[in-house]
């Protein structure tokens, strides 16, 4: 009796210590409501937020020293300073604490960025604020700013260059070529000059492709210097006003069809860019290349640690004309701040000739103050590069190259014009068709066009407060109802294990169940994913409309989606099952082979796919040295992976690399197998069955329900691949290895469309419940689940 | 039909552990031969040699004058029921039943069905009968379409057998196939079993643990213990004349009752009790002897001249058509008695702890050399 009425306390006391940690969890949210409704008003706190490019930790020091004078002059102000890494981890930040509707108060903004930003409302004009300080007699300085890199945060809606100024300039770059000089002087060609052309660059590269091992250049095709390389030929992907599309024109196909042909015609001209391992700015490290380029000023705190060989930066060669383009990054203030005053102090303050100074010794950048940008804490002759100067001459021919707000522009331009210039995989005329098409297709999009009503939130949150109050009152009915049957100490159980279960259940319905159906409502509406909820515009059914009807990336996505699923499902599970029986052998070090085996499910994903992406290397990864030797005498050659093959192996090397990470599904069929009774195995080999009678007469049927477990989970987990794609190639080339959930990640991140993104995510759902439904539903006549009643 | 010949069969596992050492035995044609012995005597592990499912480490063994210790299993014309019956859940009782029929059909696959069409299907009718005809012998048509899983235990134990019936095997192997059936049923199969072996006249070697089903059910009974034969022998020998203390203590219920005593002068003195007079070769012996006697053979004695030990009650037991008295002698040895039920009443009169004469016949009495395997001597 002793024990059980100590038992019954103990329960009691659990289920109460569960209320509690409910009831103060939620009190502690309503509690941080309401203190922000009432304001804590002693302290204004500020939060600024930005990334730290390759020079480290010592940007975090100089702006986190600007920061704290800053708040020694502005006493009862306090700044609180997050930094989430590089620029990609940092946007994913500000994007997801702007939905949360907590935005920084101050952060930095990439001019490519600013036109979308703009155009969503998140940023706040600053020439109200300028005019205030002016008129208080508290010049900002911005006659000292470069007018080119100031009028890239301009934004009047259409292009930038005019409008309102959304951002101050904190620094800036013009692009260029850095160069090895051992390997100039080696292939006896002469250095650039400043003003340089096309043919001396390619002269230069061709002379140094024939020293041994070595590469003339690498050249890189992001978007931007793409167009800054066709700015250089006098053309561009559009018309100077953004109006129109020009991608078709002959000059820039003429341009293109070049830039192909280095790359792939000429030998060891250009770095083949078959390969995400070595490109950008680390290939130039090894030595082996020539030029590498464009690149700007951020290259410069890597390339000082160069110790091998001299390099230098020459200005972009000249083709028709003389070009460049400006890559900056201002600070910007959040729309949302309530103390757009001090936050445009901050702006002033971190943007002030101190900090512009103690930024430009980095190397990282060019000040984008003139007064700093000539004085020696740029123009440094002591530190590499030598020529500081061309940096700053290339300002007086840099442009502005007209930027569309949609996010997608650029996403297009990478993806389909890389498949000619970079991969290969489709020509200059393809490439670009495919472009005009895909971008035509967005413009014409009645989502893009339409003009929607915004929710009406105030209505459905009544409406939803109702239904859930209606679901709960069902919800207790019911158990009432159910538990007529059950005698008082049932009930007592059952109360105390509700109580101690709550906090599971209540996380469940508000952190799972409550997201889940907004985004079943977000899936109906427009919406940024940045910009508050209040700005969701209701769309109906379009998203769905566009996604069936128009939207041909969809459709590739769940092409390329299925056919791996079609692939690695089928090979996976028998992978996997061949791999269960060996390590189902008795063998010696089973534990340890087992260990092995199942050694590749518990490694990080992002790190294996880094890895995987070495081995599936076009040129030097380990998949094609271990096939070489077997095709070369047959005649074939090992196939480009992820460049110009990538439309026969692309999907087919994600599935590959599948294999390797069966463990999971491994040992869920050891189990299975070693749940078998050996007496069968014995009985069918007195009967008469040979070894694979009895795998197909015995192993197979009574493993039937872990062959269907491990297809569904199979088949799901197949419908959800993302980090091994997002890592290794982006979705690229084109969008021949784009699974759908990456592309539904670059909807809701990359171009911040959050509805379309839920829409997606919905769809998902249910193709993959149909796939899961005709599984099971096929494989019923096939399942013996009479082995498990044993 | 077929002979089983052991002829010092020996299994010793990897690492030393020696299972069964020099077995030496011939089953006859048509024989039915139970292995038993307690667990880990090494008779389920005789049993397996001969099916195949454990390799031959010494010895030869022969299954109809074939030497068979390098054929698999597959190949020895022999069928198998197991404890647990082995049944494949996921098929029927008939699936089941033509499972071992089907792996060893002529015209199989779905090639020989198109080529040879008419072939195969005789096959197939052949199958299906000798299904049907197992069926009747067991009575479980009516069971046919149902899984295993939907049979009670004396059910499916009826399909296992089914399942080594259709194949008409040389040797049947039973390796403790009532095992898991409850007391009433095991003795229902039990005389199924012995029916079913009359009937075919089948070569059959069966293992127990029970030392009440081998005797009941064998032929010829080879006790075991330790991995070696203790004796072999039909039942009634194994149990009148026990060839050693190990065998005559395993076989019968409830156990002998062993004295430790010493030899003096041609008597045995066993303490508690009056000296035993033996004859023969035993008088010139000294040393210790232990006697053995078993609980049925133990009555109360009528006068104190007939009484041969005395012993005190301890404990009174009605098991209703009989009753077991429990007693201790001097030295802490203990006893049971074995008497009718018409007794039970006087048993019960006497106060625990009464001190009473009890007798045996002299022809009731076995010898034993001292230890555990001590050989019989009288």
């Amino acid at each position: 009796m002793g024990s059980a009425s100590f038992l019954s306390v103990l329960r009691r006391l659990l289920a109460l210590v569960s209320a509690i940690a409910v009831l103060w969890a939620a009190a502690r949210v309503a509690r941080r409501d309401l203190l922000g409704e009432n304001g804590e008003s002693a302290e204004v706190v500020l939060t600024v937020m930005h990334w730290s490019g390759d020079a480290g930790q010592e940007e975090d020091r100089i702006v986190e020293e600007a920061l704290r004078s800053y708040e020694e002059a502005h006493p009862g102000i306090r700044v609180e300073r997050i930094n989430p890494g590089d620029a990609g981890s940092f946007y994913t930040k500000l994007q997801t604490m702007m939905a949360a509707g907590t935005p920084p108060d101050v952060f930095y903004c990439g001019d490519e960025r600013l036109p979308s930003l703009a155009s969503m409302g998140v940023l706040r004009p600053l020439d109200e604020l300028i005019a205030g300080d002016l008129a208080a007699g508290s010049d900002p300085g911005l006659d000292d700013f470069y007018p080119v890199v100031l009028d890239a945060y301009r934004w009047d809606g259409e292009r930038t260059g005019a409008g309102p100024l959304y951002g101050l300039p904190k620094d800036f770059t013009t692009i260029g070529f850095y160069y090895n000089r051992d390997l100039f002087e080696q292939a006896r060609v002469p250095l650039p000059s400043d003003d340089w052309n096309w043919d001396e660059f390619l002269d230069a590269a061709a002379a140094i492709g024939e020293l041994e091992g070595c590469t003339g250049a690498e050249f890189v095709t992001w978007p931007r210097m793409l167009r800054l390389y066709l700015a250089t030929q006098g053309c561009d992907v559009l018309s100077p006003d953004g109006s129109r599309l020009t991608v078709r024109e002959p000059e820039v196909l003429e341009a293109l069809q070049q830039l192909s042909n280095w790359r792939h015609v000429e030998e060891n001209l250009l770095t083949s860019g078959k390969s995400r391992v070595a490109t950008g700015a680390t290939v130039f490290l090894t030595g082996r290349v020539g030029m590498a380029g464009p690149f700007g000023r951020w290259v410069v705190p890597s390339y000082r640690q160069i110790e091998g060989f001299a390099w230098d930066f020459a200005p972009m060669p000249r083709g028709r004309e003389r070009a460049n383009v400006i890559a900056s990054v201002a600070w910007s203030i959040s729309s949302r701040s309530e103390h757009p005053r001090e936050a445009w102090e901050l702006v002033r303050a971190l943007c002030s000739p101190t900090s512009q100074d103690g930024l430009a010794r980095l190397g990282l950048a060019m000040p984008s103050r003139r007064s700093i940008a000539e004085s020696e804490a740029f123009v440094d002759p002591t530190a590499p590069p030598s020529r500081d100067r061309v940096f700053l001459d290339q300002v007086e021919v840099a442009r502005l190259l007209p930027v569309p707000a949609s996010p997608k522009f650029d996403a297009l331009l990478e993806s389909r014009l890389n498949q000619a210039v970079l991969t290969g995989d489709l020509s200059v005329d393809e490439a670009t068709r495919s472009f005009e098409a895909a971008w035509r297709s967005e413009g014409e999009s009645p989502l893009m066009r339409g003009a929607f009503p915004r929710m009406p939130w105030g209505t459905l949150r009544i409406v939803g407060l109702v239904a859930a109050a209606a679901a709960a009152l069902a919800g207790l009915l019911w158990w009432r109802r159910t538990g007529a049957g059950r005698g008082p100490l049932a009930k007592e159980e059952e109360r105390a294990g509700l109580l101690m279960a709550s906090p599971l259940l209540l996380g469940l319905v508000l952190v799972m169940g409550f997201p889940i159906l907004l985004s079943l409502v977000l899936s109906f509406t427009r919406w940024t994913g940045i910009a508050g909820l209040e700005t969701a515009e209701w769309v109906g059914l379009a998203n769905y409309a566009q996604l069936f009807g128009e939207d041909g990336r969809f459709w590739t996505s769940l092409r390329v989606t299925a056919l791996y699923a079609l692939l690695a499902v089928p090979v996976g599970q028998a992978f996997a099952l061949g791999a269960a029986l060996l390590m189902n052998a008795r063998v010696p070090l089973i534990g340890l082979w087992r260990g092995v085996w199942y050694l590749p499910s518990v490694l990080a994903g992002v790190g294996v796919a880094v890895l995987w992406r070495w081995v599936f290397d076009g040129e030097s990864g380990l998949a094609n040295a271990l096939l070489t030797p077997l095709l070369e005498p047959l005649g074939l050659q090992p196939p480009d992976w992820f460049g110009a093959d990538a439309a026969a192996f692309g999907v087919p090397a994600f599935a590959i690399m599948n294999l390797w990470m069966v463990g999971g599904s491994m040992m869920i069929y050891l189990a299975g197998l070693q749940g078998i009774p050996r007496e069968l195995y014995e009985a069918a080999e007195l009967d008469g069955a040979t070894a694979w009678q009895r795998f197909t007469r015995v192993t197979l049927p009574m493993l039937s329900p872990v062959l269907v477990f491990n297809g569904v989970m199979a088949v799901i987990g197949s419908f959800q691949v993302f980090t091994q794609a997002f890592v290794m190639t982006r979705g690229e080339p084109g969008d021949l290895t784009r699974f759908y959930v990456l592309y539904l990640y670059n909807q809701a991140f990359d171009f911040y469309e959050m509805g379309y993104a839920s829409a997606m995510a919905w769809i998902l759902l249910v193709v993959v419940l149909v796939l899961t439904g005709l599984f099971l539903r096929g494989s019923r006549r096939h399942v013996h689940y009479e082995g498990l009643a044993g | 039909m077929a002979t089983v010949q052991f002829e010092a069969v020996s299994k010793t596992y990897p690492g030393g552990v020696r299972a069964v050492e020099g077995v030496e035995l011939l089953v006859e044609d048509g024989e039915f031969v139970v292995l038993v012995g307690p667990s880990g005597c090494g008779k389920s592990t005789t049993l397996r040699m001969v099916a195949g499912l454990e390799e031959i480490t010494g010895g030869t063994l022969r299954i109809g004058g074939r030497v068979v210790n390098e054929v698999p299993g597959r190949d020895r014309d022999v069928a198998m029921v197991f404890q647990n019956y082995a049944l494949y859940p996921h098929l029927s009782v008939r699936q089941n039943m033509a499972f071992p029929l089907e792996r060893r059909r002529e015209h199989g696959g779905l090639l020989a069905r198109l080529t040879s069409g008419s072939a195969a299907r005789e096959e197939d009718a052949r199958i299906a009968a000798e299904v049907e005809r197992a069926a009747q012998v067991l009575g479980i048509t009516a069971l046919l379409e149902r899984k295993p899983s939907a049979l009670s235990g004396g059910q499916r134990q009826r399909v296992a057998v089914g399942r080594a019936l259709v194949r008409r095997p040389a040797v049947f192997l039973f390796d403790e196939p009532l095992s898991n059936l409850d007391a009433k049923l095991r003795v229902e199969m039990r005389a199924e079993l012995k029916a079913l072996h009359q009937r075919l006249g089948a070569t059959m070697l069966y293992v127990t643990h029970d030392q009440e089903e081998a005797m009941t059910l064998g032929d010829r009974l080879v006790v075991m213990d330790g991995g070696a034969v203790q004796q072999c022998a039909s039942p009634r020998e194994v149990y009148e004349r026990p060839s050693n203390r190990f065998v005559a203590g395993f076989v019968g219920t409830p156990s002998m009752n062993f004295l430790e005593g010493k030899m003096e002068g041609g008597r045995l003195q066993v303490p508690g009790a009056q000296p035993l007079e033996l004859g023969g070769r035993h008088r010139e012996r000294g040393g210790g002897l232990v006697l053995g006697v078993r609980p049925d053979a133990l009555r109360r004695a009528q006068g104190a001249e007939e009484a041969m030990l005395h012993a005190r009650v301890a404990l009174v037991e009605d098991l209703g058509d009989r009753c077991d008295i429990r007693l201790e002698v001097e030295g802490d040895q203990e006893l049971v008695a074995r008497r009718p039920a018409s007794e039970l009443e006087s048993w019960e009169a006497l106060e625990a702890g009464t001190v009473v004469p009890l007798t045996f016949d002299r022809e009731e009495a076995h010898l034993f050399e001292p230890g555990p395997h001590g050989v019989r001597c009288g």
